[in-house]
């Protein structure tokens, strides 16, 4: 689901929420207004009935007829007031407190009228009326205690439902925020992940990441992954380019080691015809061995350059590191032989085994050695020192020239993609390459250079630990 | 007696082959594949004529070159070179050099400039 489609449920629920409650507190204040209403109501029922009393006292006080009139009168007008009132009445109290209540009034009031009409006040007429008029004070006090009770009830409910409501909701928002956050820290911490792979250069592993993308972290994740995907078949392309720019360089140098076993074999064929009178079998045979010998020679070197320049997929695979260093030095070596620089190499006997991609690591210290070179067009110290690490028994190849050196403002771009101090005459991708390569190879490439002094490039390669490599492949598999 | 030459080239079949030609031509051939050989045999003896290769690992020819024109200002140097470079060119004839081919070298053209650089 996407993140937005949740964030609208989470939203429509609390609003749902929020409606109910809104619709609860409506009607529990609607309630608490019409029993206000009633209350009001009865008390002035209550008041009437009063004045309804106070005549019927005066009556038995003084016997005046003209008090039990007055009864009357203001009985009818309470009557009224029940009557105009029956509505609310009926609503709030039911028809049977309507009824009682009328039936006890005009009961009173009739008993009233029977003696304005008979002027004779028949025996027990004062306890009767006295009590019937108790009975109807007792009523109305006993309605207005409960109205009032209710209205007190329906208040401290609706306080206590609200403060539980709102509690819902603050829960409600609480597991809300717990999930959200919960499921994006979970799904920005893949990103994260992947992120920091691209960074790394273990574009490959990026670019394999493929599944279907369920919501809008995924579109992102999957949009990183296409990303990696494309930098990888560039970086690809990139790291041809670069092969074929050195390739440029190698050649001229290859160019000039072609001359030499081409002079043999023109010399041995040009003795072979001089000498020919004079030449004995053997010795002619060995002329032609020589001649083989030496086309041996030019098809070796050109198959050298022919498999540095052929591009292959990363491949792993367990080395010498003696061999790799060998290889990467036969090809500049026409390159050292035609400029004045001198070659040391140090190599620590019994080194590792790495586990690479030999191409490409060739690659890297080709770059570096063609770079070292031509640092020192004047000629200089190159020097190869390939040795271990204490600490960790990593692979350390150290390339150190005696050159112009870097400046202080360039060496931090060295490694920048496309960065050259050479004008045409260089790509700047040589460095930025090979730090991709041995990140991939999860090594680590570092440069030191003093101004007119020298450079020196260091690189390391973690050694080969089978178990390790296996536990690497099980992680790969597992994220 | 016959006119002593020395010869010091990386190649062993230039050393070779300039050897048993210059040999066929009469002379008394020394070929040497290492040139700090060769330079330890020029400060022994004197050659005539010292035929050497210019890009050499340890010595290169400029410094056999050098060296002959310090110990025996007679002795003619030519010097072959798969790299005939300008620069390399210039400081060599500076440094009086007799003759320069580049290789591939033609054994005719060898044979007449050491000819003439012998005088015979
Ligand atoms: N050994 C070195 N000595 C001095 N400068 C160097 C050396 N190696 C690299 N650099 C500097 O780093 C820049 C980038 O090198 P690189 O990526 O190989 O590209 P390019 O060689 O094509 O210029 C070079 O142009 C140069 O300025
Ligand atoms: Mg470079």
């Amino acid at each position: 689901m996407t993140i937005r489609n949740r964030i609208i449920i989470a939203v429509a629920i609390q609003a749902t929420i929020i409606c109910l409650i809104g619709v609860f507190v409506y009607l529990s204040f609607n309630t608490v207004l019409s029993k206000l209403g009633v209350i009001e109501i009865i008390d002035d029922l209550n008041i009437s009935l009063l004045e309804v009393r106070k005549s019927e006292k005066n009556y038995f006080l003084y016997g005046d007829v003209n008090a039990l009139k007055e009864v009357v009168e203001r009985g009818e007008y309470l009557d009224n007031v029940i009557q105009s009132s029956k509505a609310d009445i009926l609503k709030t109290l039911g028809p049977g407190t309507y009824d009682t209540m009328r039936n006890n009034l005009n009961q009173y009031l009739n008993m009233a009228r029977g003696v304005i009409a008979t002027k004779k006040t028949p025996t027990k007429f004062e306890e009767d009326f006295r009590s019937l008029g108790h009975e109807l004070t007792r009523l109305s006090e006993v309605l207005l205690k409960r109205e009032r009770r209710d209205v007190n009830n329906i208040i401290s409910t609706s306080i206590t439902r609200l403060i539980a409501s709102l509690g819902v909701v603050l829960l409600f928002q609480l597991v809300v925020w717990q999930y959200f956050s919960h499921f994006l820290i979970k799904e920005l911490a893949i990103m994260g992940n992947l992120i920091q792979m691209v960074s790394q250069g273990k574009l490959h592993e990026v670019a394999k990441q493929t599944f279907s993308p369920k919501n809008e972290i995924d579109y992102a994740i999957k949009a990183l992954a296409d990303m990696a995907r494309e930098l990888e078949k560039r970086e690809a392309v990139l790291l041809q380019s670069e092969k074929l720019a050195s390739l440029g360089i190698l050649i001229s140098g290859v160019a000039h080691e072609l001359g030499n076993p081409l002079n043999n074999i023109s010399l041995i064929a040009q003795g072979y015809l001089s000498l020919y009178d004079i030449l004995e079998d053997g010795e002619k045979k060995n002329f032609m061995a020589d001649v083989l010998t030496q086309t041996e020679r030019i098809s070796r070197i050109i198959n050298n350059l022919l498999d540095f320049s052929r591009q292959k997929k990363q491949e792993l695979q367990e080395y010498e590191p003696e061999d790799l260093v060998e290889r990467s030095i036969a090809l500049v070596s026409n390159q050292i032989k035609i400029s004045n620089v001198k070659l040391h190499k140090y190599l620590q006997p019994d080194l590792p085994h790495v586990y690479v991609d030999a191409p490409q690591i060739e690659q890297v210290l080709i770059n570096l050695l063609i770079n070292a070179i031509q640092a020192m067009p004047e000629g200089g110290d190159l020097t190869l020192d390939v040795g271990q690490d204490m600490e960790n028994g990593n692979l350390i190849v150290k390339v150190k020239d005696t050159g112009a050196g870097i400046s202080k403002e360039d060496l931090p771009h060295v490694f920048d993609p496309f960065f050259t101090t050479k004008g045409t005459k260089g790509t700047g991708l040589g460095l930025s390459l090979s730090y991709g390569i041995i990140q991939q190879h999860r090594g680590d490439i570092a440069v030191e250079s003093e101004e007119g002094q020298g450079t020196t490039f260091t690189v390391k390669i973690p050694i080969y630990q089978p178990k390790e490599r296996e536990e690497d492949a099980q992680a790969d598999l597992d994220r | 007696m016959p006119k002593q030459i020395l010869i010091v080239d990386d190649e062993k079949i230039v050393c070779d082959m300039a050897q048993r030609i210059l040999t066929q031509e009469g002379y008394d051939v020394e070929a040497f594949i290492d040139s700090t050989q060769a330079l330890d045999r020029i400060r022994n003896k004197q050659f005539d004529l010292v035929v050497t290769d210019l890009k050499m690992e340890n010595v290169d020819g400029m410094a056999i070159l050098k060296e002959v024109n310090q110990l025996y200002p007679d002795t003619k140097v030519i010097m072959l070179t798969a790299y005939a470079t300008l620069d390399a060119a210039i400081e060599a004839i500076r440094e009086r050099i007799f003759d320069f081919f580049p290789k591939p070298v033609k054994i005719e053209d060898l044979k007449r400039s050491v000819k003439k650089a012998l005088g015979s």
